[in-house]
């Protein structure tokens, strides 16, 4: 059993608010030989500085940076030591001051929390934060060692040496306890996926459909191929400001709020405990579950639930002021690195009850569009692509994702995905059955960054000001 | 294909130094070689290698959550997280227990020493508060809830890594 002292949970109380201006990014391929590590960051930085309407000139923009937070998943795979120094140089930045942030898959998210820090706390009034990843100096199987040292090398590693078989267990466990259709896990690599083919960034895009995902090779049993991110390179920026440089630099800032939680590296090791209540939840709404619980042996998070994502959440909302997150939020971002871990969230930050996780998939509201009644979902999912359909390049991921909805609070998917010329830039022809995944007005959006098996979760809301 | 599945492997070379086993893990050949310590989890994996199963609880009564009898902990640590003091060291005798959670690896990542395809499995035992991840020999379809035992890789046998614990269906 876990129990806080009333000290653990206060609620984080920045000096001063944070905005997000403007985002970046590159192209995503599983192989980039054609540009170097640092070449691809320039990409994503030039990207945000020139692209993103700002009033100043770029190199005005840039004459405003205080500081960088720099983002990457693992020096096994750049293999190269203070790979921020040469990035830094690379971009021109010396010699301001910059951090390197390592939290495994929410490496991104984490770099944006440190990066909002040094704005909320008056450091800096400008802060450039930065992610990135060279999946493909290795073969995918020797990355898939490399990415399960992130499971403990004394007990589990040897045990798959393939992260998604330690994921694998979850999907079946949870599947156990809430009686879930696989098809509905197959439904989620079909949306992003799908999804994907309207971005020119996407590494995998493509039209599956539910039997073609079910009948698809099985990595580790019950996850099949489809349902699983692949390696990945790229880079993805983001620029934080104070709120004052913020409407120097655009009509449109959108104030941003972070928050994160953590839990072991074991999943067996999470000991159970209640569940932390978000604003619209309440015990007696969960006494079902707690009895549901005991007759399986079951316990909160246990296998079936991400109690750093919940911890995450139960902050981030009380700080932007979420009361209902299915009424106040407009789209959302997951980490669904595997199905499994997209459908698993959905209960984490409440976008529905725990144990209903499959029926809110079910009821198309996480789509653009809800296949059943064909009006506008409450909270789309992963219109970016996700990490299944779009990227998961480990340090860029978190950057990448609050991107995405920095743009559509903005407006902007049209400009960053449907211009002709955005395909081109990356070799690729805008397809003719192109459609805007433009959300009508939204005011809200969340992004969820996450690592190891919920070793470390970040909670990004963003808001339209 | 067997219908036991079988290891890759063999020993692990060790250092004994004071009471702790230092694991050779070698990377790029003799030079390249980690170190790796298991420090006061040597009992552990020595237990392993003698058909033993030794878990930690921690005993002090001042402990806010464990309260003097705190449940066992496994894998084990040295040191409990909620009262910081050293645990002390508990044989789960007859180890069994049942499965909490699986998957069927077919395929693993570079190096791996488990032949595949082969059953992960996540073990709930009795007295123990943690859930053990571990490997099954049987190949033949299992669920949610069968019951197993542990099972060593001990003497010659042993590869002084976590792979001496095994389970088997009961």
């Amino acid at each position: 059993m876990i129990e806080f002292a009333p000290g653990n949970l206060r609620v984080p109380k920045w000096t001063r608010p944070v905005f997000m201006v403007a985002a970046g990014t590159t192209d995503y391929r599983k192989r980039y030989p054609e540009k170097k590590l640092e070449e691809l960051c320039m990409m994503a930085f030039r990207m945000l500085l020139e692209e993103n309407d700002l009033k100043l000139d770029p190199l005005e923009v840039k004459g405003l940076i205080n500081f960088a937070s720099y983002g990457e998943f693992a020096d096994h795979f750049q293999d190269q030591l203070l790979c921020e120094a040469k990035v830094h140089d690379y971009l021109g930045l010396d010699l301001l001051p910059n951090v390197g942030i390592k939290t495994g898959g929410a490496t991104g998210g984490s770099a944006l929390l440190v990066g909002a820090n040094t704005i909320a706390s008056g450091m800096s009034d400008c802060t450039l934060v930065l992610g990135w990843e060279r999946m493909d100096e290795v073969k995918t199987w020797t990355g898939n060692y490399y990415i399960s040292s992130a499971a403990c090398k004394d007990f589990e590693t040897r045990l798959a040496r393939n992260y998604a078989s330690y994921y694998a267990p979850m999907a079946r466990r949870f599947q156990e306890m809430y009686h879930v259709d696989e098809r509905v896990r197959a439904a989620i690599a079909v949306k992003n996926r799908g999804y994907a083919c309207h971005s020119p960034f996407a590494q995998q895009p493509g039209r599956h459909t539910i039997e073609e995902v079910l009948k698809g090779d099985i990595v580790s049993d019950p996850l099949r191929f489809l349902e699983c991110c692949a390696m990945s390179v790229g880079s993805a920026s983001a620029l934080l400001c104070s709120e004052e440089l913020a409407f120097k630099l655009t009509d449109h800032p959108v104030r941003f709020y972070i928050a994160s939680g953590s839990h072991t590296l074991r999943a067996g090791d999470r000991r159970p405990m209640r569940i932390p209540l978000l604003p619209h939840e309440t015990e007696e709404g969960y006494r079902w579950l707690y009895e549901e619980m005991k007759k399986q042996d079951g316990r909160w998070p246990g296998f079936e639930s991400f109690g750093a994502t919940r911890f995450a959440a139960y902050m981030v909302y009380r700080m932007a002021g979420i009361h209902v997150p299915i009424e106040d939020l407009d789209l959302v971002e997951t980490h669904d690195a595997f199905t499994i871990s997209d459908l698993q969230t959905y209960g984490d930050v409440g976008l529905t009850l725990y144990g209903r996780e499959q029926d809110y998939v079910t009821s198309g509201e996480c789509y653009l569009k809800n296949p059943h009644s064909g009006r506008p979902g409450k909270c789309p999912a992963n219109l970016s692509g996700g990490l299944l359909g779009t990227m998961h390049a480990v340090g860029a991921t978190g950057i990448f994702q609050c991107g995405e909805v920095l743009w559509q609070l903005q407006n902007k998917y049209d400009k960053f995905h449907g211009d002709p010329a955005m395909w081109t830039r990356f070799g690729k022809k805008k397809p003719a059955d192109w459609e805007s995944l433009q959300v009508r007005n939204p005011r809200r959006g969340l992004a969820i960054s996450h690592a190891g098996v919920g070793s470390h979760v970040t909670c990004a809301v963003l808001e339209k000001v | 294909m067997n219908d036991r599945v079988t290891l890759r492997t063999s020993p692990s070379k060790i250092d004994v130094v004071n009471a702790a086993w230092v694991l050779h893990f070698p990377r790029f050949g003799e030079e390249g070689t980690h170190y790796h310590t298991y420090g006061q989890l040597t009992p552990y994996f020595k237990g392993l290698t003698e058909g033993h199963l030794l878990a930690t609880r921690c005993t002090n009564p001042r402990c806010p959550i464990g309260k003097g009898k705190g449940e066992l902990w496994l894998p084990p640590r040295a040191d409990c997280p909620d009262c910081h003091q050293p645990m002390v060291w508990e044989e789960v005798r007859d180890p069994h227990g049942y499965i909490y959670a699986y998957t069927y690896v077919e395929r693993g990542g570079t190096g791996l020493e488990i032949e595949c395809p082969y059953y992960q499995i996540d073990v709930k035992m009795e007295g123990v508060g943690t859930i053990v991840k571990s490997y099954l020999l049987d190949r033949r379809p299992i669920r949610i809830g069968d019951k197993v035992r542990a099972r060593f890789r001990t003497g010659e046998n042993a590869t002084h890594t976590c792979l001496d614990l095994c389970f088997e269906l009961m």
